[in-house]
């Protein structure tokens, strides 16, 4: 193998799999797009991929809580696959509806190993209503995420209506004891949001964004980091391109933090894998 | 057996569904509610064993975390117990899903007799709310009784073990499926028939449909299959087609058109022919990117070098005025076949609204079906589940209020997709039936819903409308079909798709076998919801989530093995013949043979009485207002108004931004909380090309003259484009035109012929303004009779006509995405121009609007002036010249200054003696609120300003001041140099934010 193998799931509602693929590939990997079915009838085999990705959408509408009925059926068909893919030290990402499955499914939180215990719970926004807009994130430098490795913050946005973490304090206090909250929502000067709408969203316990499992290697959050794929996502891009013109700078050719995530994840492959 | 499991959030848990009813019963009807919660329901209609009820409670319908649930009710404590189900028939969606997911885990089928269907029940607590009052929240917030119904428990009336006692919703039709024979023994016979079986047949059809039948040589032949007269299977057939909205007759029609004052007459013999079909065609000999336009679902342009992208837009009207939330994600979810059912099918990458209702606050004495705020609430609802659980962005949107939209809301829906050009070799917007094809329905079934769809929406609303054609939408099921169909046209299945709406089968079978010239179809064969549907049910339903498809039959396996893999249901309904026949079986016998040319057999065109009089002629005038002098309060006042102010908690529901291409977004600014020009989207992430769209809705015009109404329109929505970086090269136009009743009527419709005239002058200004600006019309429809029939205090029942409108949306290709513009000024220092002259144009304005006056002035616009200073402005923001580009529109410069201070949350020092005027001797509040077209504003840096001052030379550009940081106010100074508008922007946020700023 020399080559990063991603794998974006699709199907029954997913909807992000051609940016959550075109991220991958401006990260240096291999993006596949496979329809859950053929994991499920193993026409396609887990095994094959180094990075597995749960992308955003309304999986069979979201009609039973977000994600829930996407958790129940690749538990229920591949749950064993995809315990052997955490086994081999590789990486799950959730975006979005993917955060939510994976909590559905109990790969996140995973705390005390345990890879199939639901213990957190991704819920309505408080604010009643779907909601679309750009988040300042700031990430946690003692957090394993291997996503997020030499973060410190981020903008990316959110597109839910269901994205109040919630958990028990028991469970909470694990997580930050582990380091595994990684994104918090933020206000513009990158403090956590206190709470605040709307600098946080949708009413999140401890602003949370995203979290990962104790090892790092399986990451969900409900900001969407591939939609950030290019300098003009940002909606301050085109302000951000009259300074820097206006300084001399040329404006345009950047990467995005966006791609420096995935990025990330395949850099943890090439090192651990090739 | 019937088990139910009852599922509530732990109560520690925020119940945000219960707060939000507490919240709207106390602010609508002063109802009092202590404390509420909601428990969603299933209802099992199967033979489960209890441990498997057990399983998929707790494994599927239960979230550990957050959730409680039961087998059998909840103990949650109420005074009073509201359930709230769906009718038996009623799409539901999460009934459907569970029982997807039920079927999945315990590796077993559901069969034809069972279900799974939902339903809620909301506990109330409050000791002095009364029977009364639950019913006002059960009928006027929480159902509506065209989808759903519902029951009241008070304390004493529960019993702890059977609870809600919900029945399965169930259809049960008990009925052999069967066709008719028609009696057409006279005109009045058939006529009679029609109007009993509701068939819509137009009293000018019905002798030529009778001739044909009568016709010894067609009798022979029908003889030989079985048939004497019509079946029903056949006028229904007819009637579906010749339908105004399938046929769009009125624009088909004969137009006499007399002008009142100096009675000339002309004749206009088909509106569509003449000021829209012709000129497109003519553009189209001009424009290399036009690609297909005219015939198929929606038009096509070239976007780059190895793709295309497919527009088209839709109304959803009538549906979604009896019903808010159904209606208007059926029209959403049914506008996204129309590219899917493009050429081979292409890709939806964005889709757009627009919504017109009446006055959200409304407390007046006439009783619309839906009260515009909760017709508001669904059809955003609406729109929004169904374009973001489509996964398609919704990049822009526009929501107007005027009191003629209570007789009928009008629902606007837009779609793009996009395509490669290529399809293995051929080109992908051509396509064709031929005979051995096979005719293949993918996606949902075939219910009794949706049945006379078409032949309802082209009749006005009144009480007698049958309710029957209220659908809910199903975006998953669609999204499904949808990534389905672009594996199989990819891979070179697709012979020819179309989507099944208006009409279904009827239509999309009907026309499509026009190609190949015959088809037999066997309805027997077609999946149905449940059985007992008569054939001819089958075959003019419109059940939503359809495709018509047309493959080789060698193909079909793989056809078939991919739709098992899609989770998406196939089936072989027929073939695609040349026997010239439009051939209908049902087991094996004939239940509809007739020509497929009968369409052709000489139906007489719809002819209408036009009678124009101009405004003055009319008794139109300007009228008197001297000058006012608290011009602070009047643009707060202004900025306040229901169509100037914030609609941001609208736009925030729609997810944007999916699919990763989103370029400048719907709301812009520092604060990214105003309304774009425009929106810009990447279709193809791995190029540097991006798809700019606009539209425009400005219906006050047609007050005065729906002339200038359509011509101001499409000049805003070019504006609009040019703004963000559009060309003038490329401008694509869809045309969606929603029109009061025309046919006159001495009683029922006196005004008829001057609505027709309206229509008339519309259309002529589309052409005018299309061939001015060189815009082929890639798509277009009209949605005609949006009157309604309201009752009044006593009894009474009073027509409403809503305003002519007509909503244009404009497409261009920007070449480098880098180069385009929000309307925000982005530095202090950069000097602020207008692009654009001034005129006395008050005429239908907010600001007139604002005084309850309507005057004469409309807006005319100059398309030569127009297009040179488009040109020079599309320039400058190609060479990157200005920091900002902003249309001028509704509310003229005082109110887009207003709205560019506060993008910017910078201040704004504007001279108002500078600006660009037909004439010196204006006032102040002419030079701020007038609507004159053809107008921008921009900020150029100091540096550039050299070149552009000699890019402008000559032009109607003028700097009329400057941004600056030194404070963050919006300051005018008037025509006598005397400061006249001092506001700051928390005094412009807080009158933009006054009416909906509460709303998230």
């Amino acid at each position: 193998m020399t080559q990063v193998k991603a794998l974006i799931l699709t199907g029954f509602g997913l909807n992000c799999d051609h940016e959550t693929a075109l991220a991958f590939e401006l990260a240096g990997a291999r993006p596949y797009r496979v329809h859950i079915n053929s994991l499920v009838d193993g026409t396609v085999n887990l095994a094959d991929f180094h990075i597995l990705a749960f992308g955003g959408g309304f999986s069979w509408g979201d009609d039973h809580g977000a994600g829930v009925i996407q958790a129940v059926k690749l538990k229920n068909h591949i749950g064993k696959d995809l315990l052997g893919f955490v086994d081999a030290g590789k990486l799950i990402i959730g975006i979005c509806n993917g955060f939510q499955a994976l909590v559905n499914t109990g790969l996140l939180p995973g705390l005390d190993k345990n890879y199939t215990r639901r213990s957190v719970a991704i819920t309505y926004n408080d604010c009643g209503n779907f909601r679309d807009q750009w988040v300042h994130l700031t990430a946690n430098p003692e957090s394993p995420c291997v996503f997020t490795k030499g973060m410190d913050q981020a903008d990316f946005p959110v597109r839910h209506g269901e994205g109040k973490f919630i958990a028990e304090p028991a469970v909470l206090a694990s997580l930050q004891a582990n380091g595994q909250v990684v994104f918090q929502y933020a206000d513009a000067t990158g403090s956590p949001a206190g709470g605040v709408f709307p600098f946080n969203p949708n009413g999140s316990l401890y602003d949370i964004a995203g979290i990962c499992d104790p090892t790092g290697k399986i990451f969900g959050l409900m900001p969407h980091p591939e939609a950030y794929n290019h300098v003009t996502n940002h909606p301050d891009w085109t302000r951000r391109k009259q300074q820097r013109q206006r300084e001399g700078q040329a404006f345009g050719a950047e990467e995005t933090i966006g791609i420096r995530l995935f990025q990330n994840g395949v850099a943890h492959i090439r090192e651990r894998f090739f | 057996m019937t088990a139910c499991i009852e599922i509530a959030l732990k109560q520690s848990l925020g119940d945000a569904e219960a707060s939000s009813l507490v919240k709207k019963a106390d602010s609508y009807f002063k109802i009092h509610i202590e404390s509420a919660r909601t428990i969603h329901m299933l209802t099992i209609d199967s033979e489960l064993k209890t441990q498997d009820l057990e399983r998929i409670r707790q494994e599927i319908f239960t979230n550990p975390v957050t959730q409680v649930s039961s087998l059998s009710p909840l103990e949650i404590d109420f005074h009073w117990c509201i359930w709230i189900g769906l009718r038996p028939g009623v799409k539901d969606n999460p009934g459907a899903t569970a029982m997807e997911a039920v079927e999945d885990l315990l590796g077993r089928s559901f069969g034809p007799d069972e279900g799974i269907y939902t339903s809620k029940r909301y506990c109330l607590s409050g000791e002095s709310l009364t029977r009364s009052q639950m019913e006002t929240l059960a009928k006027a917030l929480l159902s509506n009784p065209i989808i759903q119904q519902f029951k009241i428990f008070s304390k004493s009336d529960w019993h702890p073990e059977t609870g809600a006692n919900v029945k399965p919703a169930r259809v049960i039709l008990d009925h052999t499926p069967c066709f008719d024979f028609i009696d057409i023994d006279s005109d009045q016979t058939l006529a009679k028939i029609s109007d009993q079986r509701n068939l819509a047949l137009n009293p000018r059809d019905i002798p030529v449909i009778r001739q044909y039948f009568l016709d010894p040589e067609v009798a022979a032949q029908r003889q030989a299959m079985g048939l004497s007269g019509p079946t029903d299977v056949e006028l229904e057939y007819i009637s579906q087609a010749r339908s105004d909205h399938c046929n769009h007759n009125t624009f088909r029609g004969i137009f006499n058109y007399t002008d009142g004052m100096t009675g000339e007459k002309t004749i206009e013999h088909s509106l569509f022919k003449t000021y829209i079909q012709q000129p497109t065609l003519a553009l189209k000999q001009k424009k290399d990117w036009v690609v297909s336009v005219l015939w198929d679902n929606a038009g096509v342009g070239a976007f780059d070098e190895h793709n295309n992208y497919a527009i088209t837009g839709e109304t959803h009207n009538s549906p979604s005025n009896m019903e808010a939330y159904g209606g208007a994600i059926t029209g959403i979810v049914g506008v996204y076949r129309d590219p899917m059912g493009t050429g081979l099918g292409s890709k939806l990458f964005m889709g757009s609204f627009g919504f017109c209702v009446g006055d959200v606050n409304y407390d007046g004495p006439l009783k619309p079906p839906l009260h515009p705020r909760r017709l508001l609430n669904g059809v955003i609802e609406g729109v929004r589940d169904g374009g973001n659980k489509s996964g398609v962005p919704t990049t822009f949107g526009q929501t107007l209020f005027d009191p003629g939209y209570m007789g009928k809301s009008l629902v606007f829906v837009t779609a793009l997709g996009i395509m490669p050009k290529q399809v293995k070799g051929s080109p992908s917007h051509e396509k064709k039936t031929s005979p051995g094809d096979l005719i293949i329905m993918s996606g949902g079934r075939v219910g009794k819903d949706g049945i006379h769809g078409v032949t309802a929406s082209s009749e006005s609303y009144s009480e007698n409308t049958p309710a029957g054609h209220v659908q809910i939408g199903d975006p998953y099921t669609q999204k499904k079909m949808h990534d389905f169909l672009l594996e199989c046209r990819d891979e070179g299945l697709i012979r020819f798709i179309t989507d099944n709406g208006g009409g279904g089968l009827s239509s999309s079978i009907g026309e499509s076998a026009m190609i190949s010239n015959g088809c037999v179809v066997y309805l027997d064969k077609v999946p149905l919801k449940y059985p007992g549907l008569d054939m001819w049910e089958i075959w003019v339903s419109e059940s939503q989530e359809r495709m018509t498809i047309a493959i080789d039959p060698n193909d079909l396996d793989r056809f078939m093995s991919l739709s098992r893999q899609h989770a998406v249901e196939s089936t072989v309904i027929g073939e695609y013949t040349d026997t010239g026949k439009l051939h209908i079986t049902f087991q094996g016998k004939t239940c509809a043979y007739v020509d497929m040319d009968l369409l052709d057999k000489g139906f007489p065109a719809w002819e209408f009485d036009a009678v124009w009089l101009p405004p003055a002629a009319r008794g139109l005038t300007e009228p008197v207002i001297r000058k006012p002098e608290d011009f602070n309060g009047l643009m707060t006042a202004m900025l306040a108004r229901p169509n100037i102010c914030s609609k941001e908690w609208i736009l925030r529901q729609y997810d944007h931004e999916v699919q990763g291409g989103s370029v400048i977004k719907p709301l812009v600014g520092v604060n990214r909380n105003i309304p774009s020009d425009g929106s810009v989207t990447r279709p193809v992430l791995t190029g540097n090309k991006g798809l700019a769209f606009s539209q425009t809705l400005l219906p006050w015009y047609s007050k005065i003259d729906a002339y200038h109404m359509m011509t101001c329109t499409v000049d805003e929505a070019v504006r609009r484009l040019i703004a963000v970086g559009g060309s003038m090269d490329h401008i694509g136009g869809v045309d969606n035109f929603c029109w009061p009743d025309i046919g006159y009527d001495k009683k029922t419709n006196p005004d008829g012929r001057f609505k027709a005239a309206q229509l008339v002058r519309a259309c002529r200004a589309l052409k005018d303004a299309c061939m001015a600006y060189e815009i082929p019309l890639l798509s277009g429809k009209d949605s005609m009779y949006v009157d309604g029939h309201l009752e009044g205090a006593f009894g009474e029942r009073i027509k409403v006509s809503a305003l002519e409108t007509v909503q244009f949306s404009a497409t261009s290709v920007v070449k480098d995405i880098l180069h385009c513009q929000t309307l925000a000024p982005k530095s202090a220092g950069d000097f602020v121009y207008v692009a654009g002259i001034t005129a006395d144009e008050l005429g239908a304005s907010e600001y007139y609007d604002l005084f309850g006056k309507t005057g004469a002035n409309v807006p005319q616009v100059n398309f030569a002036a127009n297009k040179v200073l488009y040109r020079a402005v599309e320039k400058a923001v190609r060479l990157e010249m200005p920091a900002s580009c902003h249309a001028v529109g509704r509310g003229g410069l005082g109110i887009h200054l207003a709205l560019m201070t506060m993008a910017g949350r910078l201040g704004m020092e504007i001279d108002l003696s500078q600006v660009p005027a037909a004439a010196e001797t204006f006032s102040d509040d002419v030079l701020l609120f007038s609507e004159s077209a053809g107008r921008l504003l921009l900020t150029v840096p100091p540096d550039r300003k050299p070149v552009f001052d000699k890019l402008a030379k000559g032009l109607a550009f003028k700097c009329v001041g400057g941004v600056t940081d030194a404070h963050d106010h919006l300051k005018v100074t008037g025509v006598r140099n005397d400061m006249i508008v001092d506001l700051s922007c928390a005094d412009l946020d807080k009158a933009f934010n006054k009416l909906f700023g509460e709303m998230i």
